[in-house]
């Protein structure tokens, strides 16, 4: 900070320019490209949007506090549920009671899955977080009220009911519903990245013995995370359901909490961008997968997700890092 | 009177199942640190295997069992010498490694064997029906008793009796230490981990005279193995024999008397033991 | 008022007595060393002032309260804080978000989501200071795992001194330093001020004799001696512990 009020000042706008233009080059990206895309690529990117938020809220707790959940689709399910169990018994279709209901649900379950979880650490964490989570999957499969008749989960989930008339959804407008929703979940988790709580994560995963002794109230920094990133994961749900039209309980299930997972390692963890990344590669080569080998995918998610394991340990994000040094340093613009 | 007495078999029995499939995984966790989530994959591949034999080739039941034994045992050293010995202090990469091996191995399954369900199946010597209090009762259930039986005495033996045991155990305790007192940990550790592994695979045919094999077993017997371990404690023989028993015998008079919350039973068992105590019935200290 | 008094202090392992019965009282100010042969229970008592560990029997009372049952963190905000005899720091933070963030923890602010943690200024003021102290100002991008020991040493000591506490728990500081470095630290210590009370557990007899204004010597859980250093350097019992100082006590004596 000392350093920047020395230089000149052209130097440090050209300096914040080139900082900042991966976001500005991607901004251009998400908002313009898609736009001159067939339907079926458009999409293909709100998948691809629709976990990335689902990424990010799994990296807060794994890649900056550390805490491996392995029940994180516990949540996503739960919010898609709420916007299938509103239409089915209830016949709301409104994006503005199923969104707000949804994240709720989603972070009261966090609430309370969580303070079973934090009981224990270490590898039983884990294992709890995994068991809760398929505890609600095996709810989900046997309870009637929260199934279609004769199927298993709710079908027949519309485009959300945004209360605008004579207003037609098409793939394009969906997208751009989904990208406005994840530009903003990605501010939020980059204020809270950035703030002094974002920062205790990361003290907690480091040396959770030193930040009690510091006088963080660790386990209350830990509950506040999970509960925070349940509730990112029920937004991702809910934008899922109105996007896949079916809710089911295999998005409840470990299954669908292992995509975050690969994602955010594939990624590069504890990054702002890499779940961000992680999701576009996984969405769309399981696209790719699918008009090829769609049997296989499983077989080639799991043997990428271990090779990125064993011998890249930051995922894409330290590649694309080291460029970005080399490209900072090139033009003169060093900062922290 | 007799449907209790028979519950109380089947669930024994299943428990047994439970206990063969879970105890490797606990070992490996309390030894190795650790968390083995394939463990429920080599069960089905074991499965798999012993399915080929005794029935696909017709060969003997037993050789079956001790083949799906031995090829889950490789697979199993594999993962251990290939990959997760690369991984040494990173448990949260171990355990994501392990969960991506679930995938493969599965997938790997259904790509040899196809996606069918394979029925329950046994020697032909076990599928008669024996009397046991006056009551017939499948001969194939009564012997999974006693194999469970048999195989946690050998293990406890192995773990309470035996200098390799005590290495074990004292690794378990403190690594650093038992490394420093020239002991070959590792070699220990290679053995433990085949071990785990083998008895996976085996519990996979024993299993399947209950079950069958299909290729969703990856994870549901990755479930039902960290649901033993959580309630009957993880690192010790004896927790996993009684965890899965107390497992087996909860879900099955769970099913035959609340027939609708049959799924929960378990899980309710396991959230109170998570409540009141974390480590588990036999565990050691969390 | 003691900053703190222990009373009976004892913490059991199964059938081992970590600590047994362990009572005394530090001044507010004082320096106070603890020294005695490795597995003496040192670290455990450490370990039970700062609330690690909870006693088998005892009290402690800091600055007068009763805080036996007191959380660790409620300890740090009531002005304790500790470094550790293995090196705790957050590797892969760099120095500046380390101390920023030993800084905001017995903050209210700690629990902020949305403000930048680089926008509190008189924090990162106060940070430059505590890293300018420790001539660690020009390295404060770097990530604690890629400094030295020694500066890592530093580091620590400079994070616990950051919240300004009332009591100074440094557990064997100088491990591992050369001769140097060991004496930049015997000089930090002394000019801490008298507002600050200072307890140290160190095996370093030129440390230990050269901050020291008490000691206590601790063997096999129980305290052998308490007293000046003076005192301590002829006591028989202590001599008896530790034979192979004599070497070291005498040459501190000469000093």
């Amino acid at each position: 900070m000392a350093n920047a009020k020395s230089e000149p000042i052209h130097r440090t706008l050209q300096g914040q320019l080139i900082r900042l233009s991966p976001f500005i080059v991607g901004a251009v990206i998400l908002f313009l490209l898609p736009a001159f895309l067939p339907a079926y690529v458009q999409t293909i990117w709100t998948k691809f949007l629709i976990f990335a938020i689902f990424a990010t809220s799994f990296d807060l707790i794994y890649g900056h506090a550390g805490l491996l959940s392995l029940g994180h689709a516990a949540f996503f399910g739960a919010g898609g549920y709420v916007v299938g169990v509103l239409l089915l018994h209830y016949e709301i279709s409104s994006f503005w009671i199923c969104a707000p209901l949804g994240v709720i649900v989603a972070s009261a379950i966090a609430a309370v899955f969580g303070f079973i979880s934090l009981r224990v650490s270490g590898m039983y964490f884990l294992l709890v977080t995994f068991a809760l989570a398929q505890l609600l999957y095996s709810i989900a499969w046997n309870w009637l009220w929260l199934n279609s008749p004769g199927m298993q989960g709710i079908a027949g989930i519309a485009r959300p009911d945004l209360g605008i008339p004579s207003f037609r959804w098409t793939p394009i407008y969906f997208y751009y519903f989904v990208l406005i929703i994840f530009v903003l979940c990605f501010y939020l988790v980059y204020r809270i990245m950035n703030s002094p709580f974002g920062c205790s994560l990361r003290g907690i995963r480091e040396s959770e013995l030193r930040m009690e002794s510091l006088g963080y109230n660790t386990w209350f920094h830990k509950y506040i995370v999970f509960i925070v990133t349940g509730a990112f994961a029920g937004i991702a749900g809910v934008l899922f359901a109105y996007f896949n039209r079916l809710i089911s309980p295999v998005h409840l299930a470990v299954g669908t909490s292992f995509l975050p997972m690969c994602m955010v390692i594939i990624g590069g963890t504890g990054t702002l961008l890499g779940p961000v990344i992680g999701a576009m590669v996984i969405v769309f080569v399981e696209y790719f997968s699918s008009l090829f080998t769609p049997e296989r995918w499983p077989l080639i998610l799991g043997g990428l997700f271990v090779a990125v394991i064993m011998y890249s340990r930051g995922g894409i994000m330290v590649y694309l890092s080291e460029i970005w040094k080399r490209i900072g340093t090139h033009y003169g613009s060093t900062q922290s | 009177m007799d449907v209790v007495v028979r519950n109380l078999l089947n669930g024994i029995s299943y428990g047994m199942v439970l206990f063969l499939a879970g105890a490797g995984m606990s070992i490996v966790m309390g030894v190795m640190g650790i968390t083995n989530l394939a463990h429920g994959a080599l069960y089905m591949v074991g499965g798999y295997v012993g399915w080929t034999i005794a029935i696909h080739y017709g060969l003997s039941f037993w050789l079956g069992v001790l083949l799906g034994g031995l090829v889950s045992g490789l697979c199993g050293l594999i993962i251990e010498r290939g990959f997760l010995r690369h991984l040494y202090k990173q448990p949260n990469e171990q355990v994501l490694l392990t969960f991506g091996f679930v995938y493969i191995l599965t997938n790997l399954c259904i790509w040899i064997w196809g996606g069918r369900h394979r029925m329950q199946f046994t020697s032909r010597s076990l599928s008669g029906l024996w009397e046991i209090f006056g009551l017939p009762y499948p001969t194939a259930r009564i012997v999974i008793i006693l194999i469970g039986l048999a195989v946690g005495v050998v293990l406890w033996w192995l773990q309470d009796r035996t200098r390799m045991g005590a290495i074990v155990r004292a690794g378990m305790d403190d690594k650093e230490m038992t490394k420093g007192l020239g002991i070959n940990l590792e070699r220990v550790s290679m053995f433990v981990f085949f071990l785990a592994a083998f008895i996976a695979g085996m519990a996979g045919v024993i299993g399947a005279q209950l079950m069958g094999v299909h290729s969703v077993l990856g994870f549901d017997i990755l479930l039902l193995a960290l649901v033993v371990v959580i309630v009957g404690g993880m690192g010790s023989v004896q927790g996993s024999l009684l965890g899965g028993v107390l497992i087996g015998l909860i879900d099955t008079f769970g099913k035959s008397l609340f027939p609708q919350m049959a799924m929960f039973t378990m899980y309710f068992a396991m959230i109170v033991i998570l409540i009141v105590k974390p480590s588990g019935l036999l565990g050691r200290k969390v | 008022m003691e900053a703190l008094r222990v009373e009976g202090l004892s913490k059991d392992f199964g059938g081992v007595h970590a600590v047994h019965h362990v009572s005394f009282n530090v001044e507010i100010g004082e320096r106070l060393v603890i020294i005695g042969p490795n597995g003496a229970g040192k670290t455990t008592l450490f370990n039970l002032i700062n609330g690690q560990l909870s006693p088998t029997a005892g009290r402690i009372y800091f600055l007068g309260q009763d805080i036996t049952e007191m959380t660790t963190h409620r300890r740090a905000h009531l002005g304790q804080a500790r470094s550790f005899q293995i090196i705790n720091l957050f590797l892969n933070l760099s120095v500046l978000d380390n101390t920023l963030l030993s800084l905001h923890g017995t903050k209210r602010s700690r629990l902020q989501m949305f403000r930048s943690m680089k926008s509190y200024g008189n924090l990162l003021s106060n940070a430059q200071e505590s890293l300018e102290a420790a001539a660690l100002w020009e390295k404060r991008d770097e990530l604690v795992k890629n400094l030295s020991y020694g500066e890592q040493r530093r580091i620590e000591i400079a994070l616990s001194l950051a919240s300004k506490p009332k009591l100074l728990m440094l557990d064997e500081p100088s491990s591992g330093l050369t001769r140097d470095e060991g004496s930049e630290i015997i000089a930090l210590i002394r000019n801490l001020g008298p507002t600050i009370t200072v307890l140290i557990v160190d095996h370093d007899m030129d440390l230990v004799f050269g901050v020291a204004e008490r000691i206590i010597v601790l063997h096999y859980g129980q305290i052998i001696s308490n007293g000046k250093p003076e005192e301590i350097r002829v006591d028989p019992k202590v001599r008896e512990i530790y034979m192979g100082a004599e070497e070291c006590i005498d040459r501190a004596r000469a000093d």
